[in-house]
């Protein structure tokens, strides 16, 4: 008879699980015990939030469900912050964890932690199983709610005796979903979004993440095609629309283009199509919009009105939804909106382009892009480089720019990268990161040498905490409290420690028109090496990234310079 | 005071994760009462909150992977006054306090 970590293996490979990353630790051994002879690889990272960002990143590349195994207590906690990433940002995961054995439950055993508890608010669903026999209907359904609706996290967390009692065992059940109100279309639709339109004398149409989850892009890009009108997307939408399309202003909100935040700032009719409009995305929630009626497209329900109340809700799977919408749109004529565009898109609200401390970054972040075969993935960490990563971004790869974007995860990148390089080993992957979420995990550079990833990893390193910093210079008087990264070590000495090859590269030679031979070829070998490669940048101290919305202005109230 | 209604099935978590939503937002939880139903159990809240909250939480809740029903009543006062013998654990009150002086207390 099989022992429960047999099962739950068994059950996963079902689920079609043939890549998990994890830690062991005590509680969990059984199932690592299970492992050989599996059929899942399993990824050993060096620490368990580098294992839940990989796994992530590999759920952001495939659209698959990324799975993390953690041991119980710290091994445990240490998922936390992943899964409440994967929450914000609606990425399939589900995590296992090992829990001390059920009579010891709620007595404080060594590395006994509320699993269960501490991760309600940041989970969909989960469960704590405490017998062999709930295994394989748990494993079921937390891979169905993983996937099902909005994606996000779910957390499965096993005792011990569950994971080494033995039982009969007749294979993977199937989940049924129960029966579930079903949220329904507004009656008229897509009538009473064409009537909108049909009214509207400055509509934009806004696009996030939804879109792709829903694998709606090329229905998306249809309907567009359709409309023309403006066109903006959120960090996570970015790729979705392609950037040389004669509609697309960029991206939106605190840091987004100039041309997109007017415009949707302007707008009489706002189509929003799978975002959730978080605080980041609208400025002042209070100010977003303010003479547009909004109709949002959307397939969860509860991100509705979380900014200003929508006026049209068009609930429903954005691959239904949205092409409904754009045979509908084909068959009426709508109004002339060239007038519109033409001021939206007007040559006085082109693009920043951030001149000045930022300007040797930036020429490094387009120089790279540039070199980039096509499909490939860049995944930014958090902070200041994230912003420019963002903005220079051109490619419409439908998953080629992946960031924590809800979270601000500091120490992302790296660990994410490795989840992605193995969802897609002929693909090139240039991870982005500051010198100090680079070294919130750099242990992982560990499991890039182990498994001899091609990641491209360059740090812009600016010897500061960028973002904080800035924000202190802009609206705390200056006073660097505890950002200054002054004494940071030697990036390319540690890479060569675990065996990496680095380089560095000074500001300077991102200043030179044509760009200097050095570099072109440094740059040249940095991308096309078969090998892990990390390239260290120095960035001036006080470069901003510009345009900004202060917090608590509206989109229209960018700054420009301090 | 908003009265609402939430029907679920009562597995692991899923009443957490109700009164989860009301607490996340800071929102006081003066009255809670869950009761089995049939085949699943009933959670009766009465809430403080505006009709922007109102359709936040409603949406939560649906939200909930177990939560099966959720309505929204009338307004009602009676119900705002705590159940005898019952005392908020925090902040503390005295003994004649009640709900207001508790949240006067700890405004």
């Amino acid at each position: 008879m099989p022992r429960g970590a047999e099962i739950v293996l068994g059950c996963l490979r079902a689920e079609g699980v043939d890549l998990a990353f994890g830690y062991p630790g005590g509680a969990i051994m059984p199932l690592y015990d299970a492992l050989e002879g599996s059929g899942i690889r399993h990824i050993l990272t060096r620490h368990e939030q580098g294992a839940v960002f990989a796994a992530e990143g590999y759920a952001r590349a495939t659209g698959k469900v990324g799975v993390a195994i953690a041991t119980s207590g710290p091994g445990a906690t240490n998922l936390v912050t992943g899964i409440a990433d994967a929450k914000m940002d609606s990425v399939p995961l589900v995590t296992i964890t090992g829990q001390v054995r059920s009579a010891l439950l709620g007595t404080d055993a060594f590395q006994e932690t509320d699993v269960f508890g501490l991760t309600l608010s940041l989970t969909k669903w989960s469960r704590l199983v405490r017998s062999i026999e709930e295994i394989p209907a748990v494993v079921a359904e937390a891979f169905y709610w993983a996937r099902s609706g909005r994606p996000g996290p779910v957390v499965i967390d096993i005792t011990s005796d569950a994971l080494k009692a033995n039982m009969d065992f007749a294979g993977p059940v199937k989940f049924q979903p129960p029966a579930r109100p079903e949220a329904h279309l507004r009656d008229g639709f897509p009538a009473a979004v064409i009537a909108l339109l049909e009214t509207a004398k400055r509509p934009v149409a806004l696009v996030g993440a939804g879109v792709k989850l829903a694998r709606a892009i090329e229905q998306l890009r249809e309907l567009l095609d359709q409309l023309r009108i403006p066109t903006m997307a959120t960090v996570h939408g970015l790729g979705a629309v392609p950037a040389e399309a004669p509609y697309y202003l960029g991206m939106v909100g605190m840091h987004g283009t100039r041309a997109a935040n007017l415009a949707l700032d302007e707008s009489d009719l706002l189509l929003v199509f799978g975002a959730r409009l978080d605080d980041r995305v609208t400025g002042e929630p209070t100010r977003f919009a303010p003479h547009a009626r909004i109709v949002h497209f959307e397939i969860d329900p509860a991100q509705l009105d979380r900014a200003r109340t929508c006026d049209l809700a068009v609930i429903g799977d954005l691959a239904e939804t949205v092409p409904a919408f754009s045979n509908a749109v084909r068959r009426v004529s709508l109004p002339d909106w060239r007038g519109w565009k033409a001021i939206a898109e007007g040559p006085e609200r082109a693009e920043t382009d951030p001149r000045g401390l930022a300007q040797p970054t930036v020429r490094l972040l387009d120089e790279l892009y540039r070199r980039l075969p096509e499909n490939s993935v860049v995944v930014a960490d958090v902070g200041q480089h994230q912003m420019w990563a963002a903005q220079r971004y051109r490619a419409s790869a439908p998953r080629g720019f992946i960031t924590s974007g809800g979270l601000g995860a500091m120490g992302f990148a790296l660990p994410a990268a490795i989840g992605i390089q193995l969802a897609r080993p002929d693909t090139t992957v240039l991870s982005i990161s500051g010198d100090g979420g680079f070294q919130i995990n750099v242990q992982e550079l560990a499991t890039v040498r182990r498994l001899g990833l091609p990641i491209k990893m360059v740090i812009i390193d600016n010897k500061y905490l960028g973002m904080v910093r800035q924000w202190q210079q802009l609206f705390y008087k200056r006073n660097y409290a505890e950002t200054d990264l002054s004494d940071n070590p030697d990036f390319v000495a540690i890479a060569q420690a675990y065996r990496i090859h680095g380089e560095r590269l000074g500001e300077d030679s991102m200043r030179e028109v044509p760009l200097g031979g050095e570099a072109a070829s440094l740059l040249d070998r940095f991308l096309r090496s078969p090998e892990p490669e990390l390239l260290t940048f120095d960035c001036h101290p006080e470069a901003n990234v510009y345009p900004m919305v202060p917090a608590g202005a509206a989109l229209s109230e960018m700054v420009f310079e301090e | 005071m908003q009265v609402f209604g939430i029907r679920y099935r009562n597995t692991q978590g899923t009443l957490m994760r109700i009164l989860n939503a009301v607490s996340r937002r800071g929102i006081d939880l003066p009255y809670v009462q869950a009761t089995p139903a049939e085949h699943s159990h009933t959670v009766t809240l009465l809430l403080e909150v505006g009709p922007k909250q109102t359709g936040q939480l409603r949406r939560d809740w649906q939200a909930i992977v177990d939560v099966t029903e959720v309505r929204v009543g009338s307004r009602l006062t009676a119900m705002a006054k705590p159940a005898p013998n019952w005392t908020p654990a925090y902040p503390p009150v005295s003994a004649g306090g009640g709900i207001e002086a508790a949240r006067t207390a700890s405004a």
